[in-house]
């Protein structure tokens, strides 16, 4: 028999808000253990939560970047279920009455065609806190860090509407991006800033029914992802082929073993509203403000950069999905760079520059200003892209302009007919074999003159009219 | 008469402010910096407060001078083992500050022959109380007299930033003329006395009497759902108490039970063996319906809301209403949670709907100590009322 599975995500993100969401302490989980806490946030007897409008605008931009719509009511429920990283026996969630409803994702299917996949609703809670298990001389011992403990969280529900590993991860890598764009979060699945939780059910291919699921948690990257819906996919199709009912429960993904092991589910109760959490009414005006202070999402960017750049439609997703990148690119061309090859200097030469030196793109001494006066050299023929590209080391290294660089390192490059005619001769001169080779019509021979006459240069030889000479001297 | 208290305080009262001088006693619930505040539970065992209550730090700001903390029922709930009101009989405090979930400060100054209020919900902040019952239990007050209350409620009412679930504006003075007495229409719920033994029914109408006499214009409502105020609190109440008492698992503090091999079973044995039978039954009570009878409780929020706009109606159609204080339950030390209510009959309301009460004693053994009640927000006015009639049994002796 063919299945066909049935995917629902649940997606935990991390506002990166300056505080808890209940209560001043720092948003900073990697701290030292217990340092950000308050009576608040380790919930002690008296203390009562006070919610932070910092997260409630972070989660606002979240959803309307994701295109959903923001309620006008949402409200915070205690939702039960008892566990050592929950001391207080309860979360603060909005089980019930989530703070946007709707929203979805575009992605790009196996087959190469758009599919539109759907948000059900997107809710605000409290992250719990984080437990450490260690021994004690022989003694397994079990730590609680309350440093995460009421940090501000997303939860982002789907629809069923994914049906194969591709879409999960390609969900994932989109949502990712949007969310960085609204600047909400980093979205890391390795620092765990994003958690994914991931519903999988298999049914016969083109039936609609829909069956028991298993969720899967447990990933730390979306590959990881990709692997265990697969993985379950797989496993699932088998046990319904060998007659065996699938049972709801909980499976963590073993990313070293690469299967799905179950897990011992928490208990879990149903929710009760919190009367000390007033109810959360969004006025129009709050949203239209959330609304003017949304960025132009990927997406659109991407569009405009094909329309106005006339780049293509990968080369202006590249671009967009990073707003950080967008945003340099566009400073390039306003300084007079042409797109391409603002483009391609910024694929090629600076964001490896940047990621090697262990730079932010936004922070380091290469602004955009400075690149374009680099490349301006470059486009006037000043310099050639050899140069240009030891120059570009330089800038890293210190805040003098290109153009200082450049007179003061000697990489003007040498477009003197006269110069070049005289260090093509002597290559020639010690080149016979190449020279009769490319006589005898080879044309790799020219290749390697040309480089051998630019070396001789120390790299500053304008290739165009290096060419043109040694074109003509060859005959 | 130490023996009323559970820890005095040993600093010395400030002389500053317009409340100096005025010694205050606080139940365990109501948290002081510093002080163990156990909320009369072995599963706070150990527990010391880090911050002083927002009504503790008002008080004390005005000069008010916070002497020790009374012996309290397990977090407040009932007055089984509460010594509440003793302090203010016996004049070694000018007042107490307790938990108010469904009557306790009113009884026990019944009990105690002194004022007690239950401010309305909203007006005074519940940073730093211990409680079970967030939607309806209040920092009550007891006092010699309502001119006291008024003071202390100056120092205690309006918005905090350290309770977000309280009103942004800040409430009036307090001050709130006396009434006239023909211009006031005083409401007698004829379905709130159904419940009282004859004896306490005769008393009550005395004290009916004397209001009559005092020039009000009392007239007889009727109220036909009053008999839901008690299953509506239970429901809502313990379903409260199970999610919020969640919290209590002898982890950080209480005593842990020894012998378990998992943390489940430590939570099972600790809460089992930190909790007192009644409040054990009452958190059983609330897991029954969060988790067999959401439905239940469901209804009950439904019919609570229908409760307060039943008591909105007739508020707006009297000034005031006149109820008793006694449940009529005869049980002084009850054992079941049925019990433990049932002499809570007659308060339980206020904690249903939020509005405000007051308990007077009675003028004379003839007569029973008695409940008024006003509307949300007419806190003022209520007080004046009191004062009012406690003036004019001044002048009448
Ligand atoms: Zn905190």
């Amino acid at each position: 028999m063919d299945f066909e599975a049935v995917i629902g995500l649940e997606i935990h993100i991390e506002l990166n808000c300056k505080t808890k969401m209940f209560c001043d302490c720092p948003n900073r989980p990697g701290d030292d253990p217990n340092l950000n806490t308050c009576p608040t946030c380790l919930w002690l007897p008296g203390a009562i939560p006070r919610f932070s409008a910092e997260a409630l605008e972070k989660a606002s931009l979240l959803c309307l970047g994701l295109g959903a719509e923001l309620q006008p009511q949402s409200a915070f429920d205690q939702k039960v279920y008892y566990y050592p990283d929950l001391p207080k026996g309860y979360q603060l969630s909005q089980a019930r009455r989530p703070l946007s409803c709707g929203g979805g994702i575009d992605i790009t299917d196996e087959d190469g065609n758009l599919k539109r996949l759907r948000i059900h609703h997107i809710h605000m809670e409290e992250d719990v806190a984080k437990l450490v298990h260690e021994l004690e001389g022989r003694v397994p011992i079990s730590l609680v860090d309350f440093n995460r403990a009421g940090a501000p969280l997303v939860e982002i529900v789907t629809e069923p509407d994914l049906r194969t590993p591709h879409h999960a991860m390609e969900f994932l890598k989109a949502l990712r991006t949007q969310v960085r764009y609204v600047g909400s979060s980093e979205c890391s699945m390795e620092n765990g800033s994003m958690r994914v939780d991931a519903n999988i059910s298999v049914r016969p291919r083109g039936t609609s029914q829909m069956n028991t699921k298993v969720e899967v948690k447990n990933m730390n990257s979306v590959r990881h992802v990709g692997d265990a819906i697969a993985y379950e996919i797989s496993r699932q199709s088998q046990a319904v082929q060998a007659g065996e009912a699938v049972v709801l429960h909980t499976r963590l993904w073993d990313p070293d073993k690469k299967v799905t092991l179950p897990m011992r589910g928490k208990f879990e109760g149903p929710c009760v509203p919190d009367p000390m959490v007033p109810v959360i009414e969004l006025s129009p005006a709050f949203i239209d403000e959330m609304r003017s202070r949304l960025p132009e999402m990927p997406a659109a960017r991407a569009e405009r950069f094909v329309n106005d750049y006339r780049l293509t439609g990968e080369e202006a997703a590249f671009l967009s999905a990073d707003p950080d990148v967008a945003g340099f690119f566009e400073a390039l061309v306003k300084k007079g760079v042409a797109p391409r090859t603002a483009m391609h200097w910024l694929a090629t030469q600076l964001i490896p520059a940047v990621k090697e030196r262990r730079l932010e793109l936004g922070a380091s001494r290469v602004t955009p200003e400075r690149l374009a006066a680099l490349l301006a050299l470059l486009a006037k023929d000043e310099i050639n892209a050899n140069a240009a590209r030891e120059v570009l080391a330089h800038l890293f290294e210190s805040d003098e302009t290109p153009e200082a660089i450049v007179n003061a390192r000697g990489f003007k490059q040498v477009s003197d007919a006269g110069a070049l005619a005289a260090m093509i001769d002597k290559v020639l001169a010690g080149q016979p074999a190449a020279v009769a080779d490319f006589q005898a019509g080879q044309g790799k021979a020219l290749g390697f003159l040309i480089g051998q006459v630019m070396q001789s240069s120390g790299g500053k030889a304008n290739p165009k009219i290096l060419r043109e000479l040694l074109m003509k001297k060859l005959g | 008469m130490d023996s009323i208290f559970f820890y005095r305080n040993p600093a010395a009262a400030p002389t500053d402010g317009p409340l100096a001088g005025l010694k205050i006693a606080v139940q365990p619930a109501v948290s002081v910096a510093g002080w163990p505040a156990d909320a009369g539970s072995k599963a706070l065992a150990n527990f010391t407060a880090l911050e002083d209550a927002t009504v503790v730090s008002r008080l004390v700001q005005s000069g008010a001078f916070i002497c020790g903390s009374t012996l309290g029922s397990e977090f407040g709930f009932g007055l089984a083992e509460s010594r509440a009101g003793e302090a203010v009989k016996h004049n070694i405090a000018a007042a107490e500050l307790m938990l108010d979930m469904m009557g306790e400060s009113r009884l026990a100054a019944c009990g105690a022959g002194v004022c007690g209020f239950k401010p309305g919900y909203g007006l005074v902040s519940h940073f730093g109380l211990i409680g079970l019952i967030p939607s309806m239990e209040v920092c009550g007050l007891l006092a010699g007299s309502c001119q006291t209350i008024r003071h202390l409620l100056r120092a205690l009412a309006g918005p905090d930033d350290k309770d977000f679930s309280l009103p942004d504006e800040k409430p009036g003075e307090f001050s709130a003329p006396a009434p006239e007495p023909s211009k006031t229409t005083i409401g007698v719920i004829a379905e709130a006395q159904s419940a009282l033994p004859d004896a306490e029914k005769s008393k009550f109408r005395a004290s009916v009497a004397a209001l009559q006499k005092a020039g009000f214009a009392v007239r007889e409502v009727s109220f036909p759902d009053w008999p839901l105020f008690l299953p509506v609190h239970k429901i809502v109440g313990s379903v409260e108490a199970s999610s919020a008492a969640g919290r209590y698992d002898s982890v950080r503090y209480g005593e842990r039970a020894p012998g378990a091999r998992n943390w489940n079973e430590m939570y099972l044995a600790s809460r089992g063996a930190a909790f007192g039978t009644l409040l054990k039954s009452y958190l059983i009570q609330g897991a029954y319906f969060q988790f067999q009878r959401y439905d239940a409780y469901e209804n009950a929020c439904r019919i609570r809301a229908r409760l307060v706009a039943d008591m909105k109606k007739l508020t707006d159609a009297v000034d005031f209403l006149v109820l008793p204080v006694s449940g009529g339950a005869s049980e002084e030390r009850p054992g079941t949670l049925d019990e433990t209510y049932g002499r809570f009959a007659a308060t339980a309301f206020a904690n249903v709907t939020g509005q405000p009460a007051l308990v007077l004693p009675p003028a004379s053994a003839a007569e029973a100590p008695f409940q008024l009640a006003g509307p949300r927000l007419g806190d003022a006015a209520l007080l004046a009322l009191g004062d009012f009639l406690l003036s004019v049994r001044e002048k009448g002796k």
